[in-house]
């Protein structure tokens, strides 16, 4: 007799150009809590949507109890026990938690739904299952996040016939405060006899929370870590960064000119809270985060966008405000989105109106564009970014990714930027254009500009950044440089695999058992 | 603001409820009588048409959600009302008063329409609120059509017993209203196939990963919505002794207002079948109350306008503050 469990077995899945996933195993035992663990693109949501049955793995299977069970049949699936706890938490914010719960399941009594029998089973299921008391006729937009979490759950286990649940990145949308109500949950149902399979960025809960842990790497199962010990925060990392560097970047300056952009107590409720920075000319600074760590919301405050409610910024020791992103503008702050096809660009305009669009007075005379000054401007910039084609009129629509950035690169170095604020700046960009893009930023830089880099690539912030600041859940938590700023440290504290005391940095210490 | 007002928000969606209910105190203390029983009666039988109008309106706000550009409605339910009276009254007036007939030819014009709504916003996805206007003035065209745009008397024993006719001393319009009204709720708010409505108004996205499917449930409001209109055609025929034309104008405002205005009763402020029917008894409480004080006409059609937007305007900033 083999014992109970949720099989994927040598699943594989290839999109085209890329083998998202090769023969990729994982067993979850019926009362584990088995870790699914590894950076952005090293398969996990593809792994997981094979489970599902939304993409069709192209050889593999899945046997749930040594029964094997077609792909690709959510109903199935369904019926045999299998549950998934989605990322997003979408609810019906007028319905109480009972009307949410039994949403698709009611129970009835002669065509009408049988409110009170619903209502009770549900109360027992939270008392009982979850230990989590909870009135069942709260409305569902008056609760927290963790207890919606709970909701969620509740939806998934209440018919009792769920025997392996899988949580997709389950607190990512917490509070740190309100994390422990959601894995004391999740350790109730491991209690219950249920297998899950638990997917997630944060290393200090799955160093917690797991029994074992599978770790994916391009792909690849690379290592199942059995039993997960409180020491194996290390081990994990390594796993998941592996060793592949490559000479992709330029080389740092060894001295940067005086700070001319200082940031002190800067905080914003519910995005980030505290936050001191500063960046000196001619300097690189990263900023390292998971989604969801007030990375993105921290750049668009510093592009005026947000507004903040306490804190100081400065530039050259001058206290500014912004009011927009014109007040930021015109203190030569300009961002270099993410979205650039959306933000950064005007894609049906050709190149030569994109470079000049936000400094269209240095090429007007009397108010109207004087051709020839543009077109000069525009010529300049496309020799000096060596941007393809060489062509001032062709459409920016048209343009590879490289050499688009390089277009929203040149718009603002014609308006002679001081600090440039970059937001994930080589997404979607191949390796060349990746380092002629580095090569930029260096070149811009050794001019006496500034950088800040928001992006969620470790090896590029390593490589490229002189300091990297990390945000976790809305703070800086520590601040790398030298010796200390490299991949592992990178991943392991922005996993929280390291928890970090102070905000400025030091080597920090593993994180044991519970926190 | 939220901390100088923390009741602020349950103030303001209690507000539209407020100010209608001073308005009527108002009324009752300078219209003698205002308050008795053979009053109350004039008042709930005077409410029917819009009462039923307006159940089936709740449905579509049910089912789209109650946002008022992109969210549920159907102005189109009132010409489509006043299409089916007009349709039966021809056949009525042109077949020697053959009932089933009528009743059959004004079903088939009522739930056209209907299915008409529902493929435009189903279908094609447009906007309710564009692909319902639409309708409406399609509708009141194809009614002016089928009429000639003329007056149609009707005395058919049927229509002129829903007019006069009691049991017991309460009307039959009455009973039918009340029956209609116990109907729509049960269906809406108790069965499962009522909540999933409710769900696909109040999340869309969570009703689909709960795997309720879409786009029966708009469907199904929309042909609900104009089988209230079609039962409302009756009330239309019995209250003007037959079909006239251009009833559709006061029936929209009315329907609108008393739906909108009905979701204040809920505890959750949302639009429910009988906040809607209870709505429709207020509305016409006040407009009886301005004709026994004699307001103008042109200043009760300006008050109404102005309630609807106060009554749309508050919910949409409650909203936005919760």
């Amino acid at each position: 007799m083999i014992s109970p469990s949720l099989k994927l077995d040598k699943i594989s899945k290839t999109f085209p150009g890329v083998r998202a996933l090769d023969q990729v195993s994982v067993e979850i035992k019926a009362g584990e809590v088995h870790g699914l663990i590894g950076e952005n693109g090293a398969g996990k949501s593809t792994l997981i949507k094979c489970l599902a049955g939304i993409y069709r793995p192209e050889g593999g299977g899945v046997k749930i109890d040594g029964v094997e069970i077609e792909p690709g049949r959510p109903s199935v699936l369904y019926k045999a026990g299998l549950r998934f706890i989605h990322q997003e938490l979408e609810l019906v914010p007028t319905f109480n938690i009972a009307e949410q719960v039994f949403l698709g399941q009611e129970k009835t009594a002669f065509l009408r739904m049988d409110t009170r029998e619903m209502h009770r089973a549900l109360r027992h299921f939270f008392h009982e299952t979850l230990d989590f008391p909870i009135s069942s006729t709260a409305l569902i937009r008056d609760l927290g996040t963790a207890a919606r979490k709970l909701v969620q759950v509740a939806m998934a286990l209440i018919d009792g016939q769920a025997k392996y649940v899988v949580f997709d990145e389950p607190t990512a949308p917490l509070p740190s405060r309100e994390i422990d109500i959601l894995l004391r949950a999740i350790a109730r149902l491991r209690e219950r006899g249920i297998g899950i399979l638990y997917v997630s960025h944060y290393l200090n809960e799955v160093l917690s929370l797991c029994d074992r842990v599978t770790v994916l790497r391009n792909g690849k199962a690379v290592d199942l870590i059995d039993p997960v010990l409180p020491h194996c925060g290390q081990q994990m990392v390594r796993a998941m960064v592996g060793r592949d560097l490559t000479s992709l970047y330029p080389e740092k300056p060894k001295s940067f000119g005086k700070s001319f952009f200082e940031v002190s107590s800067l905080s914003i409720a519910k995005s980030f809270t505290d936050i001191n920075l500063h960046v000196r000319a001619g300097e690189t600074v990263g900023l390292a985060g998971l989604a969801g760590s007030g990375r993105r919301a921290l750049i668009a405050t510093l592009f005026g966008e947000m507004l903040w409610q306490k804190g100081t910024v400065t530039i050259d020791g001058r206290a500014k405000r912004f009011k927009s992103a014109a007040d930021a503008v015109a203190n030569h702050i300009v961002l270099l989105p993410g979205d650039r096809r959306h933000s950064g660009l005007v894609l049906d305009m050709n190149v030569r109106d994109n470079i000049n669009l936000p400094s269209m007075e240095a090429v007007a005379t009397l108010g109207l564009e004087n051709r020839r000054k543009a077109c000069e401007r525009a010529h300049d910039l496309i020799r000096a970014l060596d941007i393809r084609p060489k062509d001032d009129t062709a459409f920016a629509r048209n343009l590879s990714g490289g050499n688009q950035q390089k277009v929203v690169l040149a718009k603002w170095l014609a308006r002679s930027a001081r600090l440039f604020l970059l937001e994930e700046p080589t997404v979607g960009v191949d390796v060349g254009a990746k380092s002629e893009i580095y090569g930029l930023v260096r070149q811009t830089a050794s001019t006496g500009a500034g950088f800040l880099i928001s992006s969620s690539d470790p090896a590029e912030l390593a490589g490229l950044c002189d300091r990297v600041l990390v945000m976790v859940r809305g703070q800086i938590v520590a601040e790398l440089s030298g010796k200390t700023l490299n991949v592992d440290q990178i991943v392991a504290i922005t996993t929280g695999a390291i928890a970090q005391d102070s905000a400025q940095g030091g080597q920090g210490h593993l994180a044991g058992g519970t926190t | 603001m939220p901390v100088l007002f923390p009741y602020m928000r349950q103030i303001l969606s209690i507000l539209p409820l407020l100010t209608f209910l001073l308005l009527l105190i108002y009324i009752a203390w300078n219209v003698p009588n205002f308050l008795s029983l053979s009053t109350l009666s004039l008042i709930l039988v005077q409410a029917s048409p819009i009462l039923i109008l307006c159940l089936g309106l709740s449905a579509v706000v049910i089912v789209g959600g109650e946002d008022i550009v992109s969210g549920g409605i159907d102005l189109s339910l009132p010409a489509t009302a006043v299409f089916a009276a007009g349709t039966m009254a021809y056949v009525l007036s042109r077949l020697e008063g053959s009932l089933f007939l009528a009743f059959l030819a004004g079903l088939i014009a009522a739930l056209g329409i209907g299915a008409l709504n529902a493929i435009l916003v189903s279908g094609i996805g447009l906007t309710p609120l564009l692909a319902t206007l639409a309708t409406f003035v399609a509708t009141v065209g194809f009614a002016d059509f089928v009429t000639d745009n003329r007056r149609i008397n009707v005395n058919h024993p049927f229509i002129i017993g829903l007019r006069d006719g009691t049991i017991f001393g309460v009307p039959w319009s009455l009973f039918g209203a009340l029956l209609i009204a116990t109907l729509i709720s049960f269906l809406i708010h108790a069965t499962p196939w009522g909540r999933h409505l409710q769900a696909v108004g109040g999340g869309r996205d969570a009703a689909k990963l709960a795997r309720i499917k879409i786009r029966p449930k708009v469907i199904g409001a929309f042909m609900i919505a104009a089988a209230c209109a079609f039962i409302t055609a009756f009330y239309v025929l019995a209250r003007g002794s037959g079909y006239s034309p251009g009833v559709q104008d006061t029936l929209l405002v009315e329907m609108v207002l008393a739906t909108f205005l009905g979701a204040t009763f809920s505890p959750r402020r949302v639009v429910t079948v009988w906040g809607a029917a209870l709505g429709a008894v207020l509305v016409a409480a006040m407009d009886l109350g301005f004709k026994s004080m004699g307001v103008n006409i042109f200043w009760t059609g300006l008050i109404k306008g102005s309630l609807i937007l106060f009554v749309v305007s508050l919910s949409a900033v409650s909203r936005q503050r919760g």
